[in-house]
């Protein structure tokens, strides 16, 4: 016979596998909903500065460019809510109803991280990637802009990664891949052969 | 000690019989192959016997409306009325038809079950659609949905021909002595006799049988043999690995276990050019209109130009002939392992005018790499990205000369990384303000033969998958 202290300690253990269990397929789950990169919380930091001129690099689907356009805006410190300020700045810029380079409604950017100088990730909104236009082209001037236009602001800045409301995704809508780091000096090249 | 050891081992047989009843728990299904849709449904089993969910069989076939009073389930089905009683095997169908299930009706939670042996009957009745069951595969034909295929032995070479009156894409397996093809998407049936023989010095004998879920065809042969698959998916040939193979315009159906394959000493004919029509299946790419859908007219510019290419005397192979999908991964291997020389990669837009060809965003290789190195699957095209670029400057100059707007840049576009031979993407968007050109023939024409001359002047230019 089992001793009753013996089946407690029976339960007990039961009890702990299945807890482990679940917080492992939790822990699985929550890995795999996140990129494979930690994103920082956001840092508080004054809302507005002293205003600024700012570089956009504006997409324009009638030739393919991208050009710099120079715009006046009030610019905080905090280097994350900068990068935040500029590419929300481009992104009202292609919702107006004259814009070169049409986007979804309702598309913004939540934040964008500077995990090291040379490091950006632009977390942008679900709106901004469901709503947006598919094709090689359209797709590939969206998100050469925002490279550049952060490139622009950070002139050390040598990677930017995307994620899709703090995910990951495979493209941005169905052709242009945005998995993984795109490399800063490609993107520039690259842009360089549009126009 | 011996009461650790006592825990393990209780501990251990209580997770084992958890498992053991996880794994009886998993249900079994029905795959119901119906005229516009296939749909699966899972089994219930009271008193051991199998019964499937009433109005989730019906849905998908048309309206359906049920309503219940006490034990008794009324059910409407396209304007046709049926009579149920939970825990009674009549029911009434229509005016005063009273027929009986082969087990009684079961309400569970305000749902009607019904045995599955007797949905072909029930099926007849209230839908008025033939219907039949195969026990052994668990699927259920409605309509006149079942493909039985023919079989011939062909000789010069020896090859079997399998033909099928519809798109079929089986799993395919080649071992030492025996083909698999295995069928679990489409509603493949017997063709008469299960079991040929034919002794001949390549292929001994055939079986087809049912499988859960599926059917299953295995071919005994004499000799190591290799599966291709063409006419958009109608035949499947199964040939001598040493023989040429394929089907005029199509890859080589992938296979589950490659390295089965005996290394074949007489080399294949090489196509030059490996062409990808972007998108497929569920996987649309860009819609245009209701209409006008990219995976479509990608498809249709493959087709237009692999008819170009071939009259000036080009091989070509295409990675999808039909509308199924391919994964980045799939359209890359296919690339690699075709022994081509080029792989295009066709887009259509409706943004813009005229052609733009990509390239790899792939750094170019390390002065201290060579082209032996091992590389990672994402830097697969860097060795060749020379070769891609001669190819886009190809392309980009014939366009330009034939007055078609043009542009060429790196983009960072699956599957290019992972191509091992010169690898370009092609987006064609229309000339004019409306995409409905991109359907037009002269314009696909106009396209596919500029694209054609521009293929035609590489070759000897690019070298060949290693
Ligand atoms: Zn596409």
């Amino acid at each position: 016979m089992i001793s009753r202290k013996l089946q407690y300690v029976i339960a007990a253990l039961t009890v702990a596998i299945f807890v482990l269990c679940f917080y492992l397929v939790h822990l699985k789950r929550k890995a795999e909903s996140m990129g494979d990169e930690p994103v920082p919380q956001a840092m508080t930091a004054p809302i507005s500065g002293p205003a600024e001129e700012i570089t956009l690099y504006v997409a324009n689907d009638e030739d393919a460019s991208l050009l710099p356009v120079s715009v006046s805006s009030a610019m905080p410190l905090d280097p994350g809510e900068r990068g935040r300020i500029v590419i929300h700045t481009l992104i009202t810029r292609y919702l107006r109803n004259d814009s070169p380079h049409p986007l979804g409604a309702g598309a913004d950017v939540h934040d964008v991280y500077l995990l090291d100088p040379a490091s950006a990730v632009v977390n942008l909104n679900a709106a901004f990637a469901d709503s947006h236009r598919s094709g090689v082209e359209v797709e590939q001037l969206t998100v050469f802009s925002i490279v550049r236009t952060l490139k622009a602001q950070f002139p050390g800045l040598s990677r930017v990664r995307f994620l899709i409301e703090g995910k990951t995704r495979e493209t941005l809508a169905g052709h242009i891949d945005i998995s993984g780091w795109l490399d800063v000096a490609m993107v520039a090249d690259a842009s360089g052969e549009l126009k | 000690m011996l009461r650790a050891e006592s825990i393990f081992v209780r501990v251990a047989t209580l997770l084992l019989f958890l498992l053991a009843v996880g794994l009886a728990a998993e249900t079994r299904r029905v795959v119901v192959y119906a005229p516009k849709t296939n749909y699966q449904l899972d089994i219930l089993v009271r008193d051991g016997v199998d019964y499937l969910g009433l109005t989730d069989l019906l849905e998908p076939l048309g309206h359906v409306e049920s309503r219940l009073e006490d034990n008794k389930l009324k059910l409407s089905f396209n304007g046709g009325e049926a009579e149920f009683q939970d825990g009674k095997r009549q029911y009434r169908v229509r005016a005063n038809a009273r027929l009986d299930l082969a087990a009684n009706f079961l309400l569970v939670n305000g749902r009607g079950y019904v045995p599955v042996v007797s949905v072909t009957q029930l099926l007849s009745r209230i839908a008025v659609q033939p219907a039949e069951f195969h026990d052994g595969s668990c699927r259920l034909f409605i309509g006149s949905t079942k493909i039985s295929y023919s079989a011939e032995l062909r000789h010069d070479p020896s090859r079997l021909v399998l033909s099928f009156p519809a798109p079929v894409k089986p799993s395919t397996l080649v071992e030492k002595g025996r083909v698999h093809l295995l069928f679990h998407r489409e509603p493949v049936v017997s063709s008469g006799a299960d079991k040929v023989s034919y002794g001949d010095s390549f292929l001994l004998s055939t079986s087809f049988a049912e499988i859960p879920g599926g059917a299953e065809f295995i071919a005994t042969v004499q000799q190591p043999a290799t599966v291709s698959i063409g006419d958009g998916g109608r035949t499947v040939i199964i040939s001598p690995a040493t023989q040429p193979p394929s089907a005029p315009g199509t890859v080589p159906a992938p296979t589950a276990s490659p390295a089965a394959q005996p290394h074949s000493p007489v080399p294949r004919p090489r196509p030059f050019v490996i062409l990808d029509a972007a998108h497929g299946g569920s996987e649309t790419g860009s819609v245009f209109s209701p209409t006008l859908i990219e995976k479509e007219i990608n498809l249709m510019l493959a087709r237009q130009l692999q008819k170009e290419l071939e009259s000036r005397g080009i091989s070509v192979v295409l990675t999808r002939v039909a509308d199924n999908p391919l994964t980045g991964d799939q359209r890359a291997i296919a690339a690699n392992t075709s022994h081509s020389s080029l792989y295009i990669a066709i887009h259509s837009s409706a943004s813009g005018h005229g052609v733009r060809v990509y390239t790899s965003m792939v750094p170019a290789l390390q002065p201290r790499q060579t082209r032996r190195s091992f590389l990672p699957w994402e830097l697969a095209q860097s060795p060749h990205l020379d070769q891609s670029r001669i190819a886009a400057s190809a392309i980009a100059a014939e366009c330009a000369y034939r007055g078609l707007p043009v542009r060429s840049s790196a983009a960072p576009l699956r599957p290019l990384n992972n191509v091992t031979i010169a690898a370009v993407a092609v987006e064609v968007a229309p000339l004019g303000a409306s995409a409905d050109e991109l359907a037009a023939p002269e314009f696909q024409q106009r396209i596919a033969a500029t694209l054609a001359t521009s293929i035609a002047s590489l070759r000897g230019k690019l070298g060949a998958a290693q």
